[in-house]
């Protein structure tokens, strides 16, 4: 029926106004990285039961793609942040 | 052979108007001039700066460094041409006069019709008289504004127009609403 | 006066009699009844069959724990099944009928289930029709679906409108009695925006049916003054009729208001009922406490019904539950319905108290039998008797209406939603609400504080402490003088002893003790294995009334506290909501958007008939008269492009502005081409992969200034590729300085492809086209005569001298207007998808039909664009895997149909000639196909194992799902000028 995230342009939101792409811990290798390095980036993701971190995009308001920080058992959320900022970019 | 082109309206024939003016009114805007300025990296502070309203022009909120600006006093080509002047090396701007819609939604039961699609709180005190965010209607993002107590503007993309006066008088339809053009 | 009202009292208007049906008869009943206090009055007391046995049921309660009476409300398509009766506003006209009877109420077939009770007891359908196995499908199941649920659907088209609203507030307050009204008061007065929900028509909860003075007056007085005085409080909502079915994360709580489901006539232009999405920061759950029936046998005749309900039929509705009652009652709950009903002059038969040493007062002249217990009932289609038991003496009791008290338990469903599990009070012998955070709390009766005076205080002191909390001062509550009250205290009694015959614990799902024993027996002792294995606590019941006691008497088999068996898990939805309200206004056109082009219009006028694409609405093709098919319209508009000239609308394509002074190093690392010596001015195919090395999508980029960039997406992949760019430029390389809109809407965008383009376009547009001026992946800002800045980009997908120009929206119908006047001498026409599709395949240009996500730039023929020698780009490091680059792949080839009346189907695989289908043995497959008119053929673009090595060879096009089996040629999947002179020309 209803989730809200705080994001963190816009204010209190209905999940459906975000699109979620998936676990963000994950950082993209350097290009020459071994093949390890790549297939676990690209394929290989772990499915853990509680704090989890996702890549959220908050497509329906000012289309930032944010940190989200939360529980998948109980749907707390702990924290939303830019992901620009999450990854120290320059905005 | 002439070349006087005549722009057409998204609405033209489409708007199903409801004529007259009732208690609450949702007005489309013909000839709304209509950028949208994207901030340099490093720079949205400065362009923000510039982009306080005024009165020939009013910027609105849609993400970070990023801006809808209104104004029913300049031309697509004159608003470009002023906000790059101004803004300079600070922020990119692109004409969206004829890529964006935008409507007024004003009476007494705005806010309630709003709540009928929107997740927002819109009450005077949590979404005050100058506020503005892109944010869902239902399933259409737009850019709401609050103009007044009981007046909102919508800014919406072209091609979603049709479907969000349709949503807007379904919205509406416990409440006494007109639509047509404004006006001007 | 009809059979069973009282000649006066309740709330309901004695002036405004009220017509109504059931099961065809003509009845009548008064502004204020409920469905159920209208049949009642009415000697109704009959309502429905139970779901197994088709055993005759009464109304056993006054409100939404009702198992019994759910009857079907309204004709055709406006028939809502297992409504209950007990909360269904009486209005005039109402037409209501019983269900899971036939051919009638009072003579129902079914009820020789009730015979055959023994071979259907609990878990039977896992036992009867487990053999012969081949039954299943062609006996049993179509026996059991026509055997299961209670009310029917109809199928005609709902002709009536649902609303969802969102509403936002400090403090939702569930439930309008005393703790609910004390609680909206204090809150109110504090100045906080409160919504006080209830599910009842009439606002007021237990104050309707209370004896219990207030300030010396019958306590409803006290509740319309308190709603008058929250009428009055700006910040207030008033939600009457509504009941709050579910609470979700984030403290959201999902509401259905019936706004006109107590109306005969409707008014279109409102919705008949709301869905409210209630965000609120606190919440006081004010949801009462049910009372619980008690399992003795024959407990389920009708007459039978909860203390509780017999006195709120009385008191507020003024019907006696019958002439002579015999109460049942394990606590002092009995005995205030005992008082109610005397009051209004309705004999007692006797009232029987299973405890012994119960010091409570009955009134005078009312026998009282202490430790005694109903063991049978008497009667069939009403209760006439009872026989009571104590000490082992029984005797029969003549009665028509039974009024049982079981004890109270807390509402608490909707506080254990969320995962928190009931706690057992082994004090107050009923299970209570867990502790879930600041945002809900309970109170009142829903607390366990079931005193009148207690219930007004606790909702105050909750309400005082949520003011608090939010940082403001409190307004006072001076709580009225409350007469003389019940202290509804009992001693739990889980089953009673000695039954003669079926004791239910559920109702509505047929489920008596001994079933519950049965289960214990087999081994689904488990509360929620028992619930399955019994049914007991499913469906539009959930258990409200019954499972507690399920709970009670599962401890007492096991030997265990309440506590320790728990309870099943809480659910949404607590009471049934509708689809209608549950979609709101999403339906039709409402439901999916629906985007026109700007040059919708024109195509309109030229008879374009439209393909729904996405959200979009595409021309497809335009048929001209005397054309019978499609495939006449689209060769001609094809065999047109080729020999001179058409016009077709692209404006779908998704455009994206790109800036920055490192716009051209994003592009760079985005497509798998190079990108960042394409000069000003100048156009490029680019193609972007996804990071596993497949193609994503494909498009062009075009340089507009140094830091200024327009790219192109395909139609499909237009929002895909905004967010995918979105998150390289974020996520993955903020250090970037590049900012990008998507320009979509902004632009009109049309093809004029074929050898007479130039010469139409130059018409119409001021700047030089000529091959010198503009070349060919030309792309810059051009003005059109009479002074229109347009964009004009020379790329071609038809594999024509194409150009595409871009205008402002507003402008696109003149512009296509004057260009279909201006190409008129040139025998321009306008062209749709359908001949776009044709030519790109002639030409062998791809589209998401080839890159389907498995497809890499290699497999489409396109392998040589990848800038191998950049340092990195997405896709670029695991496009290199052994399996990419396998000698082996399927590869773009053209297919030629050798049999000129045999078409080709996409989707069909290819088999060697000879080769007997199977999957070593195939070879590929066929992605688009189309009839040439240039060539005069059938052919497809495909994916061929090491394809390009067999142009030449004779192929098998095999689609066993069509049944078309064809034999074709491999060729270069270029069949259109492979030398590209007409796109230079």
């Amino acid at each position: 029926m209803a989730s809200l995230i705080s994001c963190p342009h816009c204010g209190v939101r209905p999940k459906e106004e975000f699109s979620i792409r998936g676990d963000a811990t994950p950082v993209r290798p350097a290009p020459m990285a071994s093949d390890e390095a790549w297939n676990d980036y690209v394929h290989v993701r772990a499915n853990p039961r509680g704090r989890i971190r996702e890549h959220w995009q908050h497509v329906a308001g000012c289309r930032r793609w944010l940190v989200v920080e939360r529980d998948n058992f109980t749907h707390e959320v702990f924290s939303v942040t830019d992901a620009a900022a999450a990854r120290g970019g320059a905005r | 052979m002439a070349y006087d082109y005549q722009a057409v309206h998204v609405l033209d024939g489409t708007i199903g108007a409801v004529p007259g003016q009732r208690a609450n009114h949702l007005a489309v805007h013909r000839a709304t001039a209509i950028a949208v300025v994207l901030a340099a990296p490093g720079h949205g502070a400065e362009a923000a700066g510039i982009l306080v309203a005024d009165g020939a022009f009013e910027a609105r909120f849609c993400g970070p460094g990023e801006w809808l600006v209104l104004s029913e006093v300049h031309a697509p080509e004159t608003l470009v041409a002023e906000l790059a002047i101004r803004l300079g090396a600070f922020a990119f701007v692109v004409d969206q006069s004829h890529g964006r819609v935008a409507l007024t939604l004003s009476g007494p039961d705005a806010a309630r019709i709003l709540a009928n699609g929107i997740a927002v709180d819109l009450h005077p005190e949590a979404f005050a008289v100058g506020r503005a965010a892109t944010m869902l209607c239902n399933h259409l993002s737009v850019n709401l504004a609050r103009t007044g107590i009981d007046r909102f503007d919508l800014v919406v993309m072209r091609s979603f127009a049709e479907a969000l006066v349709a949503d807007l008088k379904v919205m509406a339809r416990s409440h006494d609403l007109s639509v047509d053009f404004a006006t001007r | 006066m009809t059979a069973y009202r009282l000649a006066s009292g309740g709330l309901i208007d004695r002036s405004n009699t009220i017509g109504f049906t059931f099961d065809g008869a003509n009845l009548s009943g008064h502004a204020g009844d409920t469905l159920a206090s209208a049949l009642l009055a009415n000697d109704r007391l009959l309502v429905g069959r139970s779901f197994k046995y088709h055993r005759p049921r009464g109304i056993v309660t006054a409100g939404s724990a009702e198992p019994n009476a759910l009857v079907t409300i309204g004709t055709g398509a406006r028939r809502d099944p297992n409504t209950k009766a007990t909360v269904a506003e009486l209005y005039d006209g109402l037409a209501a009928t019983s269900q899971n009877r036939w051919p009638s109420l009072a003579f129902d077939i079914g009820a020789v289930n009730d015979r055959l009770s023994r071979f259907l007891s609990a878990g039977f359908y896992y036992k009867t029709f487990m053999w012969p196995a081949a039954f299943w499908e062609k006996v049993y199941e179509p026996l059991i679906r026509r055997a299961a649920g209670l009310g029917r659907t109809d199928l005609p088209r709902d002709p009536d409108g649902y609303e969802k609203s969102w509403a936002h507030c400090d403090l939702l307050v569930v439930g309008s009695g005393p703790a609910g009204l004390a609680a909206a008061l204090v809150a109110a007065r504090s100045g906080l925006r409160v919504i006080l929900v209830e599910q009842d028509f009439a606002l007021g909860g237990a104050l309707l049916s209370e004896t219990t003075k207030l300030d010396g007056e019958a306590p409803y007085i006290f509740s319309r003054h308190a709603i008058d005085e929250l009428h009055g409080h700006p910040g207030v909502t008033l939600l009457p009729r509504t009941t709050v079915f579910g609470w979700y994360d984030d403290n959201v709580f999902g509401a259905v208001e019936r706004v006109q489901k107590h109306s005969a006539t409707i008014d279109a232009a409102r919705p008949v009922e709301r869905l409210w999405r209630i965000v609120a920061k606190h919440a006081i759950l004010a949801t009462g406490a049910e009372e619980r029936p008690l399992v003795f046998g024959g407990n389920d005749r009708p007459g039978v019904m909860m203390a509780s309900a017999a006195s709120t039929y009385a008191n507020r509705f003024g019907v006696a539950a019958g002439r002579s009652v015999a109460i049942f009652t394990n606590g002092s709950s009995g005995y205030r319905t005992a008082a109610d009903l005397s009051a209004r002059g309705v004999e007692i038969a006797a009232l029987i108290d299973s405890r012994t040493d119960a010091s409570d007062r009955a009134p005078d002249g009312v026998r009282v039998v202490r430790g005694g217990g109903i063991v049978d009932t008497k009667g069939r289609q009403r209760v006439r008797a009872v026989i009571a038991d104590r000490g082992g003496f029984e005797e029969m009791i003549a009665c028509d209406a039974v009024a049982m008290s079981g004890g109270w338990s807390p509402v608490i469903h909707l506080a254990c939603q969320r995962g928190g599990r009931p706690v057992w009070s082994q004090a107050l012998q009923a299970f209570l609400a867990p502790e879930v955070g600041d945002g809900l709390v309970m109170a009142g009766a829903a607390a366990g504080h079931y005193r009148l005076s207690e219930c007004l205080d606790d909702g105050a002191r909750k309400a005082s402490a949520i003011v608090e909390a939010l940082g403001r001062p409190v307004a006072g509550f001076e709580r009225p003088v409350v007469g003389e009250e019940v202290d509804p205290s009992f001693t739990a009694l889980w089953h009673v002893p000695g039954a003669r015959s079926k004791a239910f614990v559920d109702f509505q799902n047929d489920v008596h003790g001994k079933d519950l024993g049965l289960a214990l027996r087999e081994g689904f002792g488990h509360v929620e294995h028992a619930k399955r294995y019994t049914t007991s606590g499913m469906a539009t019941d959930q258990g409200k009334l019954g499972n507690v006691n399920a709970i009670g008497i599962l401890a007492a088999m096991r030997g265990v506290s309440p506590a320790e068996v728990g309870t099943t898990t809480f659910r949404p939805f607590y009471t049934p909501v509708s689809f209608g309200a549950l979609a709101g206004s999403s339906r039709d056109e409402h439901a999916m958007p629906v985007r026109r082009s700007p040059l919708h219009g024109w195509a309109a006028r030229h008879g374009a008939v439209f393909i729904d694409a996405g959200l979009w609405y595409r021309s497809s093709w335009f048929p001209k008269a005397g054309e019978k098919t499609w495939r006449e319209s689209v060769d001609r508009e094809v065999r047109t492009v080729r020999e001179h000239a058409g016009l077709c609308d692209v404006s779908t394509l998704g455009k994206i502005e790109v800036f920055g002074p490192d716009a051209a190093e994003f592009l760079n690392r985005l497509y798998c081409n190079p990108v960042l010596k394409l000069p000003v001015g100048k156009a490029r195919y680019g193609l972007m992969l996804r990071e596993d090395g497949m193609v994503y999508d494909d498009g062009t980029v075009s340089r507009l200034g140094e830091t200024h960039f327009l790219v192109t997406t395909t139609t499909a992949m237009a929002a895909g590729v905004l967010s995918h760019m979105e998150f390289a430029a974020q996520a993955l390389w903020p250090e970037l300085r590049v900012r990008f809109l998507s320009v979509s809407d902004q632009w009109a965008q049309m093809s004029i492809a074929g050898p007479k383009a130039r010469t139409i376009l130059q018409a119409v547009v001021e700047d030089d086209l000529s091959n010198a001026a503009f070349p060919f992946l030309a792309a810059r800002e051009v003005r059109l005569k009479g002074s229109l800045k347009a964009r004009l980009f020379r790329i071609s997908f038809s594999g024509e001298l194409a150009y595409e120009l871009a205008v402002p929206a507003g402008y696109g119908e003149a512009v296509a207007d004057a260009l279909m006047r201006a190409g008129e001498p040139q025998g321009l026409c306008a062209y749709g998808v359908e001949a776009l599709n044709v030519l790109r395949i002639e030409k062998g240009h791809v589209t998401h039909a080839e890159l389907d996500g498995r497809v890499t730039p290699d497999d489409a023929g396109l392998g040589r664009m990848m800038g191998t020698s950049k340092p990195d780009f997405i896709g670029k490091r695991l496009s290199t895997r052994f399996g990419l680059t396998a000698a082996d792949r399927a590869q773009l080839v053209g297919l030629k149909a050798l049999e000129a009346d045999k078409d080709m189907r996409a989707g069909a695989h290819l088999l060697k000639d000879g080769a007997k289908p199977s999957t070593v043995n195939d070879q590929g497959w066929v992605s688009s196909v189309c009839f040439s008119p240039t060539l005069g053929t059938h052919i497809a673009l495909a994916f061929l194992k090491s394809g390009r090595e067999r142009y030449g060879e004779k192929i098998i096009v095999w689609d066993r799902l069509r049944g078309v089996e064809t034999v074709a040629e491999v060729c270069d999947p270029v069949f259109v000028d492979p030398e590209n002179r007409r796109l230079m020309a």
